[in-house]
């Protein structure tokens, strides 16, 4: 971890334009959150389809993708990853640091409205708040993680993510029951699943496709096996020019 | 033996002058439009440009040949799902396809500066703004009416009566037009204003994916309040259900949200909604590309 | 004291061998790297610098190999060619940031110093945005100097510089190569490395062509005539005599007018062109031939001892 490779890797990632998308994301949820609130009242299924759904299903990978691709990506690409490379600080360090400060992002901007959001939803009982709230932390963190690597491995990684979460999360993880097991997101809802207890989940049928052990093994492998590989990468990095 | 005072020559290398015919305005245009068309499949790019469009126009176009296979051979009566559903179905693809492939259209030209190799020739930039915005709406264009024609074609090899499934076809294909307007409008906007590679994708899908989620929440609260018309004005939210809306309204497609615009006004709301979007569009791309430096 | 060495160094990308068994020794003082370009420099400062392996062969910095070994960066200074920096910091962060990575002990002092060298000092609170090509250039000097390496590499470092900034820039690199630092810097324009480099090595086509100070070099080439201009007060009697010499293999009388001299002036009178194949013999005999004939001579100048002829010869070989 180095802390001069985190403020800058920061200081990139909330510039401008990122960090109005950063923002725009969580404003949304809460605002929807806050209307259906004040419109809909307390009503457990709606609460488990914005959270689980919107939150959970699309504000997290976004942030994810964002923030993962936008810790080292755009250095790669303009060939300024070299003022990195060129230090006596070993790849996998730069790598830790970066997943964290994206990591962290995705936590301030996506887990931590989810929390809030379901707050407001549903105020401090049926635990809809924190299970869903360490959901999409855990989920998060896992995405950004995901997409680090990829960004480390190819430098359309922006479309090869979108690609992976469209097509496999949804198409392939609707037909072919086999492969939601392999899905961050019911890893991440094996954790809610968990924090509700039995009955509430099986009332708001909040039901994952894995237990709540392989669901979290599945995501430390994924987040750190993703980080020290993405660190591996990195040594063989090649410096190409422009596209 | 040389002047000495001759300052210096010139030698004939073979080169030659182009003293003929120079093609016009119009067809730079022309060029232009379709080398961007068939750049947003990777035609006449690289291999690997070729891989995101043809992968998700395989993906999107599979359903409709399972489907029209399953018709033909099980002798239905009627298509399962019905064409309009069919685009609200795989919106997902879509959205991919649009977020991947706007940026590739206009963002490389502005990340190089190349913009001036452009506007020096006979290209006003509302010829760049009109090309670049046909090319991309034909593209999704094709994108979307392939698997309507494929299931059209599935309807017609499994004898079902072309008097019933023209009319749904062609509002289908109609809807698909507007669609592709909207898409590439938006995408082209916002590809314009994110140059930065992969931040235009990102950019685009987050909008695209974010309306279709609020819209989806404000129609379910909306429907559950027995809230009608905001349900169905809701329909405004999102790019898909309004052209949806519009093509439900205003061409008698069969509804596949929960909500319609409703009655008269509702139609005429969505309508000029969705003129005023593409409209708006086109303005704002002229409004970037007017200030792009030589 | 920093001797980078690359011994039967090759690269190939597929089908495409960028770099041809070249062995070469770079030690203290200012080397210049030249080319053409896709003659694979940038392939071998990569190489050199750690950031691409070769595909065969070794590259080592004081006997430690570069290659995956991240702590021989406090030891290399490497100024990139391409543009793009951290735009959202100023030039005064940015190098700050650069002396913090390399760990040293009082990384402000050292920042101020390194902008100071460039002189930067007065730009180093703006964005780096803000900053012309020229400027951006000097600010990766600063980073590539904040942690006093012994060895510099710098790509193509001249590229868009204007000319003032071109002189103070080899001043700077003249002045580390005096103080005992290893330079290498690469260019395919002539004048930079033959101003500044006191070695110059020369890779065409991925194969290391040709070591040396440029003069050296020169003169290895004894296979091919030199061409020497010579400006006499009988340039017929002169060439008859040189011509039954068997050191010269041929003289051309050239009218008024026709002579080009070396510096590029078209010449007024008349001379001779004389091409020696063996030049040693050929400077020692013309004065004794003049002196013979009673010939004064006014001018001998040889016209092709510039870096370009040595180049096109290397390059058309």
């Amino acid at each position: 971890m180095n802390a001069t490779v985190a403020r800058l890797t920061a200081r990139s990632l909330l510039g401008r334009r990122r960090a109005l998308l950063l923002l725009a994301l969580p404003a949304i949820l809460l605002l929807l959150a806050g209307l259906s609130r004040a419109l809909a009242g307390r009503e457990d299924t709606t609460t488990v389809g914005m959270l689980g759904g919107f939150a959970l299903g699309t504000v997290i990978p976004l942030l994810g993708l964002i923030a993962g691709t936008g810790a080292i990506g755009p250095e790669i690409d303009d060939g300024s990853i070299v003022y990195l490379l060129s230090k006596p600080l070993s790849r996998s360090s730069i790598v830790t640091t970066k997943a964290a400060v994206a990591m962290a992002v995705v936590t301030v901007f996506g887990a931590v409205p989810t929390l809030l959001a379901g707050l407001v939803l549903s105020g401090t009982g049926a635990r809809l708040a924190v299970g869903f709230g360490l959901a999409a932390l855990v989920a998060g963190v896992a995405y950004a993680a995901l997409f680090l690597l990829l960004a480390v491995l190819t430098r359309q990684a922006v479309v090869v993510g979108l690609l992976y979460a469209l097509i496999w999360e949804s198409l392939v993880g609707n037909f072919v029951p086999g492969a939601q097991a392999l899905s961050v997101q019911q890893w991440a809802l094996s954790i809610t699943e968990r924090v509700l207890g039995t009955s509430t989940a099986a009332r708001l049928d909040v039901d994952a496709a894995v237990g709540v052990t392989t669901g979290c093994v599945l995501l430390a492998v994924v987040i750190v096996g993703g980080t020290w590989y993405a660190g591996r990468r990195l040594r063989s990095l090649r410096l190409t020019s422009d596209d | 033996m040389p002047d000495p005072s001759a300052k210096g020559v010139i030698h004939d290398l073979g080169y030659r002058h182009y003293e003929g015919e120079r093609l016009g305005r119009a067809q730079i245009v022309r060029a232009l439009y379709v080398d961007s068309a068939k750049g947003a499949f990777g035609i006449g790019r690289s291999a690997k440009s070729k891989v995101m469009p043809m992968l998700v126009l395989g993906a999107i176009c599979l359903p409709a040949v399972i489907v029209a296979v399953v018709a033909s051979v099980t002798h239905l009566d009627r298509l399962p799902g019905g064409y309009t559903s069919y685009l609200v179905k795989t919106q997902a693809l879509i959205m991919v396809f649009v977020a991947g492939q706007a940026p590739a259209s206009v963002s490389r030209d502005l990340r190089f500066h190349v913009m001036s190799l452009y506007f020096s020739r006979p290209l006003q930039r509302v010829d760049y703004v009109a090309a670049k915005l046909a090319a991309l709406a034909t593209a999704v264009f094709v994108l979307c009416a392939l698997p309507l024609t494929i299931l059209f074609a599935g309807a017609l090899l499994a004898k079902l009566p072309l008097s019933e499934q023209l009319p749904d076809f062609s509002r289908s294909v109609g809807g698909a037009v507007l669609l592709a307007l909207v898409l590439a409008g938006i995408g082209l906007v916002i590809a314009a204003i994110t140059p930065r590679r992969g931040l235009g994708v990102a950019a685009i899908i987050t909008v695209l994916a974010v309306l279709a989620g609020v819209h989806g929440i404000v129609q379910g609260i909306a429907t559950e309040q027995g809230n009608d018309s905001v349900a169905g004005y809701a329909g405004l939210l999102s790019p898909f259900s309004l052209v949806h809306g519009v093509q439900h309204s205003t061409l008698g497609a069969d509804t596949v949200y929960p909500a319609s615009p409703p009655g008269m006004l509702g139609a005429w709301v969505f309508a000029a909604v969705l003129v005023a979007v593409v409209g708006g569009a086109f303005g704002a791309l002229l409004l970037r590309y007017r200030g792009v430096r030589i | 004291m920093a001797v980078l060495r690359l011994d039967r160094v090759s690269r190939w990308f597929g089908n495409v061998v960028a770099v041809n068994d070249v062995t070469m020794e770079i030690g203290p003082g200012v080397t210049g790297l030249l080319g053409p370009n896709g003659a694979g420099k940038s392939t071998l400062i990569h190489m050199m610098g750690g950031f691409l392996a070769p595909s065969s062969g070794t590259v080592e910095l004081d006997g430690e190999g570069v290659w995956r070994n991240e702590r021989i960066y406090s030891r290399i200074g490497l100024v990139p060619e391409r543009e793009a920096m951290y735009d959202v910091v100023t030039g005064w962060e940015f190098v700050l940031a650069n002396a913090r990575l390399h760990r040293l002990p009082d990384p402000e002092a050292a920042a101020r110093r390194a902008l100071a060298t460039v002189e930067m000092t007065e730009a180093q609170d703006r964005d780096i945005s803000t900053y012309s090509k020229g400027m951006k250039q000097r600010v990766k000097m600063a980073t590539a100097l904040v942690h006093d390496p012994p060895l510099l590499l710098l790509d193509e470092p001249f590229n868009g510089m204007d000319p003032r900034q071109r002189l103070h820039l080899m001043d700077l690199l003249r002045a580390m190569g005096d103080e005992g630092r290893t330079v290498l810097f690469s260019s395919h324009i002539l004048e930079e490395v033959e101003q500044l480099a006191q070695r110059i090595q020369v890779v065409v086509a991925g194969r290391h062509a040709a070591s040396g100070g440029f003069r050296e070099i020169r003169q290895l080439m004894t296979e091919r005539p030199h061409q020497y201009a010579i400006r006499s007060d009988d340039d017929r009697a002169l060439a008859a005599a040189i011509i039954a010499q068997p050191s010269a293999s041929g003289v051309q009388l050239l009218a008024r007018g026709d002579v080009v001299s070396a510096t590029g002036r078209r010449d007024t009178s008349s001379a001779l062109h004389v091409q020696a194949t063996d030049f040693a013999a050929f400077v020692r005999v013309l004065p004794r031939l003049a002196q013979e004939h009673g010939i004064r001579l006014y001018e001998v100048t040889p016209t092709d001892e510039s870096l370009e002829s040595v180049f096109s010869y290397l390059v058309a070989r």
